[in-house]
């Protein structure tokens, strides 16, 4: 193992090169892919760029325990300027491992439509013309064969094509590399899809050990309750109990309670529409929740009956889109949900950037800074999801100027039409779906890739609920979770195990792996990636200081009630000054130099 | 005591690979699915449900009449034993093709078939019950 491959893609070529040194001090996923980002791209190149990689890299435990399933992209980020940062499940993690590969690297750009195929030491770049424009959905089925060992393919769809800043790509049918534009990247690399089929071994030192080990974690998640709701409904359980706590975001954050709320709850879903639930290899959990979506064959099929339904598609779904193409466009109309998430699914669109576009889109109509010039006739209503299929695809299709501001984010398009104060965006990434409080909208500014998965912010909010928390506690909490969920996350642990993965079980897992460590030493491999990403994020431009708040965090309803500014700046001040005094420079000297002098620590 | 394996819910599969790499480990002290006697399939897309595999311990195995060299033995209770001295690792594969189900793999390292030795692992590590292990009547 410890091999990383590269693959040009201007050159049609592929080489492959050990690297010890990386992975015996930052173990895999984005441990080695902070140092890979650096090293692999040069300071300001455009993320479009035939210059600009791409680096898939593992977790390092990947196929040798449960749960770990994942694989990190890191690549720049169309959307944010910056760091792109993104985690899939799926069989891509085994796959590449068992092909022989730790990371996958992709530099380069070809001037057709090309697809990456892999079969262990076999590496091709390959003709794609005649999969460009088709469906990820579609891109699977096809490549998709009987191979021994596993097999992923991930794909980007047209919205990655059309260079969508938030463009994702597709793997294996029902996973995501989701938020930062990874699509687009592929787009613009004229990288169709990629295909990996590893029939290889990750060779064992202690197989007894590890065996040992295997049963009682498995035994943990499978019949502890630690993971159990991630099986049962899934994150999409979170609708009802953040609407009873009055923190579902609804009407673009304008309302945090959702009068639909049951009817598109996760408990509603398992009821009408819940088909199958499936997992990434390696995991017993299955947390992926695929839904039937039904319609109806064309009416002149029919001859005007409409009930009968002919055409049957399976669409995941789980909290996040949930919100964001549900409670906050207030849909309540389980089919109507799923089609809005399926037609983000064909196109390859991020479906929580497409939501917070969508409700900015609605209530920008209804303030009249948009017009039907602007929209080509379309009026955007809440819950008219019609319109809404409407506005995605002409959005891919950059049908006009307004279209194409969308389609690059909404600091582009607030910057042009107004509306920040209801841009429901932080480091130009949407909002995740909690209106729990501060440690929320904190912990997705200060997050590297800008998302509640950096830090778990959401989770202080409702400890908060019952004890006081200070803005310095919260700083404290923010900086601990991101520095331990790197450590996780470069293990290819899955965000739903960090309860079975705790400091002590992974310093006996690594252990057995022949690696010593402490929860202390591990904390401080945490911090260190997160330095790394940061440095990575202030080479391209980022500055904390700089980023905005949307003012309507400030009047939403929250838990906590309404939100105050000073102490939102209060818990930044703390975790720039905490992060600073552990020798990250998060801003320029005389900035930094300024700011002390008032600081009240 | 004899043991018998049968996938007897095939539907309940989340594809998690569980009983594949049990196997792996249980066989060859290792991670690596292909080198397993379970297998899990899909036809085409993942939307379509898993179907996972296993040896169904034929009375009459056509993968033992089908070896030039009378290298898998058929056992009274159904399935087959491996006499690895009269096994050359022939690459005509006759053993493997003749299993309508596929069921049977060659071992890329050691360059044998992989008979599952009915330890029960891939029903033990199997979250949703596909397997059904028992004893032999």
């Amino acid at each position: 193992m410890n091999s990383i491959l590269y693959v040009d893609l201007t050159e049609r070529s592929s080489k492959v090169i050990e690297r010890p040194d990386l992975f015996s001090k930052y173990l895999g996923g984005p441990g080695v892919a902070s140092k890979l980002i650096i090293e692999e791209t040069k300071p300001g190149t455009d993320p479009f760029s035939p210059e600009s990689p791409i680096i898939f890299a593992a977790g390092y435990l990947v196929g040798i325990f449960p749960c770990m399933v994942k694989t990190v992209a890191m690549f720049k980020s169309p959307l944010t300027k910056n760091l792109g940062e993104s985690y899939s499940g799926g069989h891509l993690a085994s796959a590449l491992r068992f092909a022989g590969y730790d990371v996958l690297v992709v530099h380069g750009a070809s001037e057709n439509p090309v697809m990456i195929k892999i079969v262990d030491d076999d590496v091709k770049v390959e003709r794609a013309d005649s999969l460009w424009g088709l469906s990820p959905l579609d891109v699977e089925k096809t490549l998709r064969e009987h191979y021994e060992g596993i097999q992923s393919v991930i794909s980007c769809g047209r919205a990655g094509e059309r260079l969508i800043y938030y463009g994702n790509v597709i793997v294996d049918r029902f996973h995501h590399f989701g938020r930062l534009g990874l699509g687009a990247i592929f787009g613009s690399k004229k990288l169709k899809a990629i295909s990996i089929n590893g029939t290889g071994e990750i060779p064992l030192e202690d197989p007894l050990a590890v065996k040992e080990m295997y049963k009682k974690l498995y035994d943990e998640v499978v019949n502890s309750e630690n993971m159990l709701k991630y099986h049962n409904l899934g994150t999409s359980a979170n609708v009802l109990e953040l609407n009873e706590r009055g923190a579902l975001p609804s009407r673009n954050f304008k309302e945090s309670r959702f009068r639909g709320a049951e009817r598109i709850s996760g408990e509603a879903m398992a009821e009408s529409s819940l088909e199958r639930k499936i997992s990434c290899p390696g995991c017993p959990v299955a947390c992926i929740h695929l839904a039937e979506l039904k319609t109806g064959f064309a009416p002149e099929h029919e001859k005007g009956r409409k009930e009968i339904f002919s055409e049957k598609v399976l669409v995941p779904y789980n909290y996040e889109p949930m919100y964001a193409l549900g409670s906050n466009l207030l849909i309540n109309e389980p089919s109507h949900l799923l089609r809005l998430i399926y037609r983000c699914e064909c196109l390859g669109l991020d479906a929580m950037m497409v939501g917070t576009v969508l409700a900015w889109v609605t209530e920008a109509f209804e303030e009249g800074i948009i017009n039907l010039d602007d929209t080509l006739g379309i009026e955007p209503r809440w819950s008219d999801v019609g319109a809404y299929l409407q506005i995605i695809d002409n959005m891919v299709d950059l049908k006009n100027p307004f279209y194409t501001k969308l389609a690059q984010g909404l600091d582009v398009a607030s910057e042009k039409y107004g509306g920040e104060e209801f841009a429901m965006i932080v480091g130009r990434n949407g909002l995740a779906g909690y209106a729990t409080g501060y440690g929320t909208i904190a912990g997705q500014l200060v997050g590297a890739r800008h998302s509640h998965l950096s830090n778990s912010g959401y989770s202080i909010d409702q400890m908060a609920l019952n004890q006081p928390i200070g803005p310095e506690q919260i700083a404290k909490f923010l900086i601990n979770q991101e520095d331990w969920l790197y450590v996780l996350y470069s293990l290819g642990t899955c965000y739903f195990a960090r309860k079975i993965y705790t400091k002590e079980v992974v310093c006996e897992v690594l252990k057995i792996m022949g690696i010593d460590q402490t929860p202390e030493g591990l904390m401080q491999l945490g911090k260190e990636i997160f330095h790394n990403l940061y440095k990575f994020k202030i080479q391209e431009g980022f500055e904390l200081t700089d980023q905005k708040i949307p003012g309507r965090v400030y009047s939403m309803q929250t838990p906590h009630k309404k939100l105050d500014a000073e102490k939102m700046q209060s818990i930044i001040k703390f975790y720039i000054h905490k992060r600073e005094s552990e020798g990250l420079q998060l801003r320029p000297e005389e900035k930094a130099l300024k700011e002390l002098l008032s600081f009240e620590g | 005591m004899r043991f018998r394996i049968e996938v007897v819910r095939p539907e309940r599969c989340i594809g998690c690979y569980s009983c594949v790499y049990a196997c792996s480990r249980h066989l060859f002290n290792t991670v690596d699915p292909s080198r397993t006697a379970v297998f899990l399939r899909t036809e085409g897309s993942l939307a379509n449900p898993f179907m996972p595999v296993t040896c169904r311990f034929c009375k009459t195995p056509e993968c033992a009449e089908a070896c030039p060299k009378d290298a898998l033995q058929p056992l009274p209770e159904g399935g087959i034993m491996l006499i690895t001295s009269r096994c050359e690792g022939c690459e005509t594969f006759d053993c493997i093709t003749a299993c309508a189900i596929r069921a049977l793999a060659l071992d890329k390292k050691t360059k044998f078939p992989v008979i599952c030795d009915k330890c029960g692992d891939c029903a033990k590590y199997c979250p949703h019950n596909v397997f059904k292990y028992e004893e032999m009547k």
